[in-house]
């Protein structure tokens, strides 16, 4: 190895130059772009918070009124697009950002400003999609936008509009990135560092990477045809003109099922790192979670229309997509019991990040069980569309996703800041946060099967539902609490946190033999791999947490390490251009509302005036060369 | 059956009370009236089978793993000096074993499941009754296709109502299910699974409503279907057949309340008579012995006590003397003299019973309601209800976009289901339906409301005497 596992904290060469606003709408530094995709995700999940909690609000009681039926659809809608779009999969980004490239061994991205295309488009994407509230016309058909609701006879005003904008969006950035992390996976990593050495995390990524690139171009196409029909007249949905709604159901979910996975594996892979560190022991049956994960990927494509039973498919459809989503139940079980084999005869340290980890193990398999219940159509009939439903997938993505991504940012903190996050404020957002999580969702399953359907606004008294509504609403109260410590700790560690150094957990994989945070270039040398668990190679035995992680205070002047320049390595300019390109695309895409409000004239200017404008700042940035001329 | 041999009202009683004490120790045994867990039908056990495999593997399962973490966890946990684990890469045997024990597990879901989806989406029975439900943004159109006769216009008249399902008890209901407009999903968790209705295709679902006694059961939409997706509901009442024959047979009559002018009316009117001599006394009312109905805004109460004062029963007082305006809150089945027009309110089981609150800015005085002065406004078009509602045997009320309000005064409940069908709920509902229920397509009809989907104040509108004077001829049509 060429960097030592002990470097100290340290700063980088000129790092006030380095820190200023422009710096961060130029980097193509991936490390500082998994930064600005952490950052951005975290205020999406609040707000994404918000709007759940208002909606639970409103369900605390019957008969609520909070808010009106129209803002409660808007709500929920905007809850779970916001939440899936905007919070789990760029905060699944931010980690592919920050370790794809370090756990390989490479010192950057395949394409680092294709890479800040991909999270400028995000975040104009996001904020087209949320200026709807301010409008007055946020989405309100659903996360699923079911045709033929979302045409034009039942959805008159830009609800909609903004909704299929958005997600068409928001749809670039993750193929984009998609195919960037394959090109990197691929192509760059380190010498020895063959596909079966690759760390579990990246592993995961690249498989994600895959769904990414095969499932979104479906829901471009469902939406492409839902803005032909409500842009310019075409008959795809319109039931009046004979069009098919269930054309759209089986489009949305041939995405929209490996979609889940997408949300799944990232975290998947985050406490298939985090275990091990913590149980001291490598990842038990690497070989199978890695075919598991592949065989979970693959079978996501042909489950689809489980989410469709109640259509009326016939009994031949509901037989085959019922066992293949009974299959699924195999390579997933198969993982919870590597996971658990992982931590049997290990030394096991709580940490936060192995509480959260331990308990994405523990929650995941209760939406597994009930997502085998929903696998077999007959009393899946019984539960689709209920409270049942809405537990099961939050037990997926609350429990099992956001557990694992919290296990990644405790975890992995230190390598994005240099300083670790604090154990004690952490210790109260776990346990909060995993109350609030059992006491919202739990009690759905019995308010479910007890018959209170989704989406409702309101409900009667005297249904059998009101105590586990008010226990899902108070379960909220300390989802809350949990998160508003995890973020006061997220926020203040990152100036006062303790100094880490490069490894504080005695971890195994390459990312953690160089600096915390790493300097632009990750590598001095390009390390050359030996096995699947490179530091522990090196540093066995190692009995306890390696020593260096109190040896540094804050107050000592940190060494200074080597530029880029003083190492000969070059590095990728800065450049606005993927910025403007990611603007000017999303404003042409926003010009369409024009269409909706009978400007065609000015929608038609404006989306020459911004194809232009993508063009010319295209065509700049491919002019540009990506490092300077030897 | 006994009450051959007793006098047939005390039998009747006897039978309601026994009905209503039952209904309230189910009710008071399971506090989950919607549960899927009730087993009322064939479907119902079918599934609840199935239920039970899933509910016990998925219990057995999750106790297994988590035990075993939890002991893992124990015992594993670092204590004083840390020792060196050992590094266990993996282990095949015990890998193999958990790939093919879930596999085998799933085998005894999968065989059960299979088994269920072909008995329960075989073809239905050719002799069940056949029941098309229509969906419509946000309401239930129930026809009886089987039920359909040819009217002295020579119209087909098909028995259909709204919001409110009536099925025998021990009988196959086919249901073949459509949507007018987005997609809806039908469902009554205590009796089967959901089915979706939807435009352009035509879906089918069939059961036995076979066990247990007749009761009333809650009835949702649960595909997401815009604003008052909430208050898309209905009723399910499974009947007696005897009860049923004689439901339906009253549904298929013309409606009992006629303007005795147009001779068109008259004449449907007589042909309901012809068919069904019980209603000659109790239904058709002489002009001259309309009277009219205290309409009040609200206190029940105050209806109740006016009910009182006339008779609202017709045939319980001398022949004649009868007038068609029964209150909402009447305490006498409408059974007793005239077949079984309604599921009697008495025997209403609570859940039934919607609880919504009423807008507070929408107001109405205590005012009387004239029946005829109504059927008369509504059929000069007065408040566009012509536009949308069709009442049979009122000639100018052949709207084909609301609901039927033929037999409306029969029914327990208005707006699906949101709201109780008493005077109060009608009389605010027709004032103005646009603040009692989000996104209705009905309009505000009451002058100087506002409407808040147009964002405007209502200028050609009904006063509140004449939404009174509607509200009294709606109630009049049992």
């Amino acid at each position: 190895m060429a960097t030592t596992a002990t470097a100290p904290a340290y700063t980088h060469a000129g790092s006030e130059a380095e820190s200023g606003l422009w710096s961060w709408l130029t980097t193509v530094d991936h490390k500082r772009i998994a930064a600005l995709y952490l950052g951005t995700s975290l205020f999406w999940f609040l707000v994404g918070g918000l709007e759940a909690s208002i909606i639970r609000l409103q369900l605390m009681f019957p008969n609520g009124r909070v808010v009106s039926a129209e803002m409660f659809n808007e709500l929920f809608t905007m809850h779970g697009t916001t939440m899936i779009f905007l919070v789990v999969m760029p905060l699944s980004a931010a980690f592919f950002n920050l370790l794809i490239p370090l756990q390989i061994g490479a010192r950057d991205v395949a394409f680092p400003r294709l890479n800040a295309f991909s999270y400028w488009v995000y975040l104009f994407g996001s904020i087209f999609l949320n200026v709807s509230w301010f409008v007055g016309s946020a989405p309100d058909g659903g996360w699923f936008g079911y045709t033929p609701l979302t045409t034009l006879a039942y959805s008159k005003n830009l609800n909609i509009d903004f909704w299929m904008l958005g997600l068409q969006i928001l749809g670039v950035s993750s193929l984009a990135a998609g195919f960037n992390f394959i090109t990197t996976i691929v192509n760059m990593r380190a010498p020895g560092m063959y596909f079966m050495r690759m760390p579990i995390f990246t592993w995961m990524a690249f498989i994600t990477q895959f769904l990414i690139v095969l499932a979104f171009p479906v829901i471009t196409i469902a939406l492409v045809f839902l803005q032909f029909d409500r842009f310019f007249g075409t008959n795809f949905y319109e039931i009046a003109q004979g069009g098919d709604p269930l054309l759209w159901q089986h489009l949305f979910w041939i995405f929209g099922h490996p979609e889940v996975y997408i949300l799944i594996l990232p975290a998947f892979g985050l406490v298939s790192e985090v275990l091990p560190t913590f149980s001291r022991k490598p990842l038990f049956g690497y070989p199978v979670m890695v075919y598991s994960g592949m065989l979970i990927a693959f079978l996501g494509f042909g489950v689809w229309a489980h989410h469709m039973f109640a259509v009326g498919m016939g009994p031949i459809a509901d037989t085959v997509f019922g066992v293949t989503t009974m299959l699924i139940a195999i390579p997933t079980g198969v993982k919870i019991f590597n996971w658990i084999f992982t931590m049997w005869g290990g030394v096991l340290r709580f940490t936060t990040a192995m509480k959260f980890a331990i308990t994405l193990v523990a929650l995941f398999t209760i939406g597994g069980i009930s997502g085998v219940m929903h696998a077999s159509p007959p009393a899946d009939l019984q539960q689709t569309d209920t409270y049942f439903v809405v537990a099961h997938f939050h037990y997926v993505l609350v429990a099992g996703s956001m557990m694992g991504l919290f296990a990644g940012v405790y975890y992995y903190y230190p390598k994005f800041t240099g300083r670790l996050l604090d154990e004690r404020l952490g210790s109260w957002h776990f346990w909060l946060f995993f109350i609030g999580v059992n006491l919202t969702f739990f009690p759905m399953h019995f308010s479910g099967l007890y018959g209170m359907p989704r989406r409702i606004y309101r409900y009667d008294a005297g249904q059998g539902w009101e105590t586990f509504n008010l226990l899902s609403s108070i379960g909220v109260g300390f989802q809350i609490l949990g998160v508003v410590i995890g973020f006061w700790n997220f926020w203040r560690s990152r100036k006062s946190g303790e100094v880490a150094g490069n490894d504080p957990w005695g971890a195994p994989t390459l990312e953690w033999s160089i600096p915390s945070p790493p300097p632009d270039y990750n590598f001095a040398h390009v390390p050359r791999v030996t096995s699947r668990y490179p530091l522990w190679d090196v540093k066995t035995p190692h009995p306890e947490p390696p020593p260096q992680r109190a040896s540094v205070s804050p107050r000592e002047s940190p060494r200074r390490l080597p530029t880029a320049k003083d190492l000969g390595i070059p590095m990728p300019n800065p450049s606005i251009k993927p910025l403007f390109v990611a603007l000017f695309m999303t404003l042409m895409f926003a010009s369409l509302i024009a269409i909706h409000k009978d400007r065609v004239q000015l929608a038609v200017v404006l989306v020459i005036v911004f194809a232009t404008a993508l063009t010319a700042s295209l065509y700049g940035w491919l002019l540009t060369p990506l490092e300077d001329e030897h | 059956m006994h009450h051959k041999f007793r006098p047939r009202r005390l039998a009747r009683a006897a039978l309601t009370v026994a009905l209503a004490a039952s209904a309230l120790v189910v009710a008071a045994c399971s506090p989950y009236p919607n549960s899927v867990f009730h087993p009322r039908t064939d479907t119902n056990r079918d599934v609840g089978f199935l239920f039970e495999i899933l509910i016990w593997f998925g219990s057995i399962v999750f106790v297994v793993v988590e035990a075993i973490l939890i002991y893992t966890l124990v015992r594993f946990r670092r204590r004083g000096v840390a020792r060196q684990p050992e590094h266990v890469h993996g282990n095949t045997t015990l890998e193999i074993t958990w790939t093919i024990v879930p596999a085998v597990i799933l085998v005894f879901i999968a065989i059960p499941t299979v088994r269920t989806i072909f008995r329960t989406q075989s073809k239905g029975r050719s002799d069940a009754l056949q029941v098309e439900v229509i969906g419509h943004q946000w309401w239930w159109e129930f026809r009886y296709p089987q039920f359909t006769k040819r009217s002295p216009t020579g119209k087909l008249d098909t028995v259909v109502t709204a919001n409110e399902l009536y099925l025998p008890k021990g009988r196959t209901v086919n249901f073949t299910l459509k949507s007018q407009d987005v997609i809806h999903s039908f469902w009554v968790p205590a009796l089967a699974g959901k089915r979706d209705l939807i435009a352009n295709h035509t879906n089918y679902l069939w059961f036995t409503p076979d066990s247990a006694g007749t009761t009333a059961y809650n009835g949702f939409c649960v595909e997401y279907c815009g604003a008052s997706h909430a208050n898309m509901r209905f009723r399910t009442f499974v009947v007696t057949p005897d009860e049923f024959q004689s439901w339906i047979a009253y549904q298929a009559t013309p409606a009992a309340f006629v303007l005795p002018t147009p001779g068109q009316a008259v004449a449907n009117n007589a042909a309901a008579v012809a068919q069904n001599p019980q209603l000659a006394q109790s239904q058709v009312p002489s002009n001259a012995q309309v009277a009219p109905q205290r309409n009040l805004g609200g206190n029940p109460a105050v209806g109740h006590a006016a009910g009182a004062n006339a008779p609202t029963v017709p045939s319980a007082g001398p022949p004649g003397a009868g007038v068609p305006v029964a209150p909402a809150l009447s305490t006498t089945p409408p059974t007793s003299q005239a077949g079984f027009i309604a599921f009697p309110r008495e025997r209403m089981p609570s859940y039934t019973v919607p609880t919504t609150p009423t807008p507070a800015d929408v107001r109405f005085d205590d005012l009387y309601g004239d029946p005829a002065r109504g059927a008369d406004l509504m059929a000069k078009g007065k408040g566009a209800c012509l536009g949308c509602h069709t009442i049979r045997g009122n000639p100018s009320m052949i709207g084909q976009i609301g609901p039927n309000l033929t037999h409306v005064g029969s029914r327990t409940t208005i707006a699906a289901g949101l709201f109780p069908n008493d005077t109060r709920h009608l009389t605010l509902w027709i004032k103005n339906a646009r603040k009692m229920k989000p996104g209705v397509l009905m309009p505000t009809i009451g002058l100087n409301e506002y409407d808040p989907q147009l964002g405007a104040t209502v200028k050609i509108g009904l006063t509140d005497q004449q939404i009174a004077d509607v509200v009294a001829y709606l109630q009049a049509l049992k």
